[in-house]
């Protein structure tokens, strides 16, 4: 109801400074257009908001109708800019007279429902996308064994690599064991490293054993990082 | 008789030179190359390996670099600069 009310005001003050009232149309045509000639509007606008003394009774009104008018610029735009329709509001009002005015109003209250959804809809789609991917099941014993068993790694490099991984793990032992001043965070490298070694060495001549130890790398840092795990391991 | 020989002799070293490394070479070349890379150590590739006992050889780098790898007494994989 202060929406309607307030733009009776502001017409006469905007009517010097804008000088757009002699453009409009007719009242029944001006309905039509407030909505499409908004953008036009928004120049017209900063001088009206900038007017001085009577700017504040002026500037008042807007503020309260800004939130209706939002979504009618939303509507035909997409979402286009949020931050502008506040400003284009109070030009609708400045050029419009009275009685015009407040219709616009009623027109975005009914339409502002209807430019939320897609908003809503675009996040429901982002947060499906990720949903899906899951952490396989870990099997550290079939791991291992078709570590020990693929012929894309040489005997050196498989016995190289258990050298690393058992340095690794007494690495672990001693920072359970409070001998090693390292962090948790510290050890994750060196197990990156690890991994990113094997994942080089078997990407070219066992790629179903690189993806399989790839997926399972945040399932075997879990046992890593936890003392529990790590104890039964 | 003699002369084939000495016409074929020539053609038959050509393609055995020109062949390369046999599958077993080559895969052993390979492993000894992601050990010494493994190990941290510059080597680039290896080009030749020359065994000197069970699980020790002697590895040719691509940057002239030589390594001794083997398996020390506690089973671990060592490259030793030579």
């Amino acid at each position: 109801m202060t929406g309607c009310v307030a733009p009776r005001e502001p017409p006469k003050d905007a009517a010097l400074p804008g000088g757009t009232v002699a453009v409009e149309p007719p009242p029944a045509a001006k309905r039509k257009q407030t909505a499409a000639v908004k953008p036009e509007v928004r120049q017209e606008q900063p001088p009206v908001s900038g007017s001085a003394g009577q700017g504040r009774t002026a500037t008042e009104a807007p503020a309260a109708r800004t939130e209706a008018p939002v979504p009618a610029t939303e509507a035909p735009t997409h979402k286009a800019t949020e931050a502008t329709p506040k400003t284009e509001a109070p030009a609708a009002r400045t050029d419009a007279p009275a009685p015009k005015i407040v219709s616009p109003p009623v027109k975005t209250a009914a339409r502002a429902p209807a430019a939320p959804p897609p908003a809503a809809k675009v996040t429901r789609i982002e947060s499906a996308a990720p949903a899906p991917v899951k952490p396989p099941a870990l099997d550290l014993a079939a791991l291992e064994k078709r570590l020990k068993e693929t012929s894309a790694i040489g005997v050196f490099t498989k016995l190289t690599l258990k050298n690393q991984v058992d340095d690794l793990l007494n690495r672990f032992r001693a920072y359970y064991g409070g001998r090693a001043k390292t962090t948790l965070a510290e050890l994750r490298q060196p197990y990156d490293l690890l991994i990113l070694k094997v994942l080089a060495l078997l990407q070219d001549g066992d790629p179903s054993l690189a993806r399989a130890v790839a997926n399972s790398r945040e399932a075997m840092w879990g046992i890593l990082a936890d003392p529990a795990k790590f104890k039964a391991l | 008789m003699n002369k084939r020989v000495k016409r074929w002799a020539p053609i038959v070293a050509l393609t055995a030179f020109l062949a390369g490394p046999s599958p077993a070479a080559d895969t052993l070349a390979k492993d000894l190359t992601s050990t010494i890379a493994l190990l941290g150590l510059p080597c680039g590739q290896v080009v030749s390996a020359k065994r000197l006992g069970e699980n020790d050889y002697l590895a040719t780098c691509s940057n002239k670099m030589r390594y001794r790898v083997f398996v020390n007494a506690q089973g671990r994989v060592v490259a030793q600069r030579q």
